[in-house]
């Protein structure tokens, strides 16, 4: 739990301030390497981490005055509605999140055992 | 084991960061796209709200912003710098993209921001000179140091607007198109003018006419492309007399056969028209104050063509539409005066055939002997490749814009060359400054000696009573139907080398009959010494309008409304009748027989709900196409057949012509033979599109209007609108085509003014006023303006002060 709001809550400050997308990528990748014992923490935990972010906020800015531009992007992109839209947004986040974390996991282990880092 | 395992993660890892940072043909980065802190989900209608105060770096002093319930800003200013630099910045918070998209389009930039298959466009586009024309339209304005002013505080407030934006405020289309906006320059915004030129003056007819000439020769010429239009009203009436002494051109039209470039219509504007203005003097209207209407006709797209704006400064207090990118206000009025356009039609526009020396091109043959052409080396930049340059001569006759296929008579290389008035020295934006700051007509008309291109009808009326219209441009001085054919650009006999003189153009103010107008018709009667071209357009909607006025007594607003609206089909009501009669009834089916009933009982208004309306458009066209188009394609895919007028008097005064005949067909139709089929053929191509004859044939349902995105990004324009109109008809909305901007003033004791556009204020299509007019357009329905002569807000308004505050 808490490692998903560590990325939650980094990701989020990182955003706020920074806008790019890949800090999704680069937080992920930091607290997958880490991540010491739980495979599954490192991979699942950073993606939904970033999946509850990028859900949620989707939302948000959907509520917060996106009604007209969702509606549209939506009829663009081919998506039935906003929801799948959000839902889409947040997906393509937890799969990006949880690859990042599992290579960074996975990095990590193969240092220590090249390097026997501890 | 491990490391074949991290290895492998990494690599998908980069393969995803590479598809979602990227563009995939129409698909956007989805990683950029879709971030909910910096993508679409920020381009939401939160910017549809403004700051009371805003810190704005560049300002001299500080302008106030009242901004009225359709956000239209009304821009007060304690000078000429700080009203312009506003505009510039308030124009750009809204519609940024749109703007500056158009000015890669214009310059031939396409490719930079979606890759080569834009190439060619930009190629054209290069060829075409839009950009030199730029250049050289800069460097005039440049000399004047006003124009100089106010283009470069329009620049200066463009950039500081786009030096404010953060990655989430990027409009939606950069998202989209996956690029971001560059600093804005003066050259831009002369762009921008030499685009809406090349969309007024761009179409060009005289391949089409050249190759008709020589396969069917002068006479078919002469009778079925007739320099005059039948049955025209021209706009100044024809009884006027010319008292100057004309100058007298060198030569008229002569033979010459240039080789057949079809690529030369690519790109090329299409035949459109249907703009109108007219002035109503006050002894005509029911306030006793004169009136001006104005719809000018353009291309609709979304965002919007106009930005709606109130300039007020110490010396000027003008309202009306500007060119998103352009300071000033193009179409609107002033304290003093207003005004409106239409398009004016006369040729601008020739192609000469050049002889070049060899495959160089670099020397041409001029006055017998070969000259050297300068030489324009296009670099076009291209997303994601190599810059490509493309190299083309610019000779007397303009630049080279296609190469033929074959060896000239003499066994040299030829070339055609593009001269366009667009390419000359002028200063529309000094024109424009002076037009926004007149107080009476003469300064107006005035003004409008430096409007060199496009070459407009400015009708007008000023607060001291006056009215007019005046058909304004630089037009070349020409012989009888020179420029109706392709020449030979080979010495002095075609060339541009004098122009119309601008006290001698046509104008009128305050005729007897009390009103003056223009739709787009040729602009004099037989007796005005000039030739200025030939293609203007058909009578029925200047005649049309002209019926009206005449008949209208204490004119008012609401007259002026119906008549912009006006769905009577004058041509229809001419030939109808006719064309029914020549149906022999017993061969119809009975589906066949309701259509042709409806037809009978048809009142000729093109409305919305109307079917008969859309059968006999359609019917109208199947005649044409099959009297003329059958003959004119055997020489080639010929576009240009004769008009609806002339057509129209060929089949009611001539019972028998070999044209009448479809050679596609084995028997021999005559005139009552080819109205009959044509009629079958209708109304079954008709059921094949729209089913059983119901609803769905409606003229609004079956036709209707688009408002497309200038991207045609589907889900972003305005589809299926129930329009009614058509061409020839006084509210000429087409499919993709129609009034861009609906205006009605009064200049009285007080002035008052009614507007309406397809679109709305905002280019962020999250926004509300993205097209929040475009029912209400449809509907024909229009809003008070408000002309305001102070930033005084009070706090029950609706009108929102934001104050603009100089900060260093």
């Amino acid at each position: 739990m808490i490692s998903i709001l560590a990325t939650l809550i980094l990701v989020f400050l990182l955003q706020l301030v920074l806008y790019s997308w890949w800090w999704i990528i680069i937080i992920p990748l930091m607290l997958g390497f880490f991540e010491k014992d739980s495979m599954f923490l490192a991979s699942v935990g950073n993606g939904l981490g970033v999946f509850l972010l990028w859900f949620g906020m989707s939302l948000f800015q959907w509520n917060n005055e996106g009604e007209i531009i969702v509606g549209r992007v939506a009829e663009v992109m081919g998506a039935s509605s906003g929801f799948v839209l959000a839902l889409a947004t947040g997906l393509i986040g937890f799969i990006v999140a949880a690859l990042a974390g599992y290579s960074g996991f996975s990095l990590r282990r193969t240092l220590i055992k090249e390097y026997q880092i501890s | 084991m491990r490391i074949v395992k991290t290895v492998v993660a990494f690599g998908f890892l980069l393969t995803l960061f590479v598809l979602l940072n990227n563009s995939l043909g129409s698909i956007p980065p989805l990683g950029k796209f879709l971030n909910p802190f910096a993508g679409f989900w920020q381009n939401g209608a939160g910017d549809d709200s403004f700051d009371e105060v805003l810190d704005v770096k560049g300002l001299r002093q500080g302008v106030q912003v009242v901004w009225d319930e359709r956000q239209v800003p009304h821009v007060f200013a304690e000078n000429t710098y700080d009203a312009y630099f506003a505009q510039g910045f308030l124009t750009a918070r809204h519609r940024l993209w749109q703007m500056e998209f158009q000015t890669h389009v214009a310059a031939g930039r396409v490719s930079e921001i979606i890759g080569s298959k834009a190439l060619e466009f930009d190629k054209r586009q290069r060829r075409r000179g839009l950009l030199m024309g730029a250049e050289v339209a800069i460097n005039t304005m440049k000399e004047d140091s006003e124009s100089q002013l106010i283009l470069q505080a329009y620049a200066n407030g463009v950039n500081t607007w786009i030096e404010m934006l953060t990655p989430a405020m990027l409009p939606l289309e950069y998202k989209l198109l996956d690029y971001e906006p560059e600093v804005w320059s003066t050259l831009k915004t002369a762009l921008l003018l030499k685009l809406m030129a090349w969309d007024l003056t761009g179409r060009n007819t005289e391949m089409d006419m050249s190759i008709i000439r020589s396969a069917l020769g002068e006479a078919f010429v002469e009778e079925f492309y007739p320099d005059d239009t039948p049955r025209t009203d021209p706009i100044i009436p024809a009884a006027k007399p010319w008292r100057f002494d004309p100058l007298i051109p060198r030569d008229s039209s002569y033979n010459f056969e240039p080789q057949f470039v079809k690529e030369l219509r690519k790109g090329e504007p299409d035949k459109n028209n249907g703009s109108n203005n007219w002035a109503v003097s006050g002894k005509r209207t029911a306030s006793g104050f004169p009136i001006l209407a104005n719809d000018p006709h353009l291309g609709l797209k979304l965002p919007s063509i106009w930005y709606e704006i109130q300039l007020n400064t110490p010396d000027m207090n003008v309202y009306g539409v500007s060119l998103p990118g352009a300071p000033g206000v193009i179409v609107g009025f002033n304290d003093s005066i207003a005004w409106g356009l239409t398009n004016a039609g006369s040729d601008v526009f020739d192609w000469f055939e050049i002889e070049f020396r060899d495959e160089n091109h670099t020397e041409y043959w001029y006055q017998d002997e070969w000259v050297k052409a300068d030489i324009r080396v296009e670099e076009i930049l291209i997303k994601g490749e190599k810059a490509y340059l493309d190299t083309f001569p610019v000779t007397r006759f303009g630049t080279t814009v296609h190469f033929g296929e074959q060896k000239g008579e003499n066994g040299n290389p030829v070339g055609l060359a593009m001269r366009w008035s667009a390419h000359d020295p002028s200063n529309e934006m000094g024109a424009i400054r002076d037009i926004n700051l007149a107080t009476n007509v003469e300064e107006f008309l005035g003004a409008l000696e430096r409007f060199d291109s496009p070459g407009q009808n400015f009708a007008f009326i000023a607060r001291d009573g006056d009215i007019g219209i005046r058909h304004n441009g630089k037009y070349p001085l020409r012989g009888q139907d020179q420029g109706k054919f392709v020449r030979a650009g080979r010495d002095t006999t075609g060339e541009w080398r004098k122009w119309i003189p601008m006290d001698q153009l046509p104008v009128i103010t305050n005729p007897w009959r009390g009103y003056v107008s223009s739709a787009n018709q040729n602009p004099v009667g037989k007796n005005y010494p000039y030739y200025m071209g030939w293609e203007y357009d058909d009578y029925e909607r200047g005649s049309r309008i002209n019926d009206r006025l005449k008949q209208m007594q204490r004119v008012d607003f609401y007259d002026m409304q119906q008549l912009q609206m006006d769905n009577f089909n004058k041509q229809a009501k001419r030939i109808l009748p006719f064309l029914i009669k020549q149906i022999e009834e017993s061969y119809l089916s009975g589906e066949e027989l309701v259509v042709l009933e409806d037809l009978k009982e048809w009142n000729y208004m093109s409305d919305p709900g109307e079917k008969a309306a859309w059968v006999y458009k359609q019917w109208w066209l199947h005649l044409e196409e099959a009297i003329w188009s059958d003959e004119l394609n055997l020489y080639g895919e010929i576009r240009e057949i004769p008009t609806r007028s002339v057509t129209e008097q060929l089949l009611l005064k001539n019972r028998k012509l070999v044209y009448y005949d479809d050679i596609q067909t084995g028997v021999k139709e005559d005139r009552k033979a080819i109205i009959h089929i044509a009629f079958e053929r209708t109304v079954a191509d008709l059921t094949e599109a729209h089913g059983p004859y119901g609803e769905a044939w409606e003229l609004g349902r079956a036709r209707g209007t688009n408002i497309n995105h200038l991207l045609s990004v589907k889900g972003l324009g305005r589809t299926g609108l129930f329009t009614g109109g058509g061409s020839g008809i006084v509210n000429a909305s087409k499919k993709d085509h129609g009034p861009s901007w609906r205006m009605i003033v009064e200049l009285g004791d007080s002035i008052r003014a009614q507007a309406i556009y397809p679109g709305g204020q905002s280019g962020n299509p999250g926004s509300v006023f993205y097209d929040n007019a475009v029912n209400g357009w449809a509907r024909g329905e229009y809003y008070d303006v408000h002309f305001l002569t102070s930033p005084e807000v009070s706090t029950e308004s609706k009108l929102k002060l934001t104050h603009l505050r100089n900060y260093q």
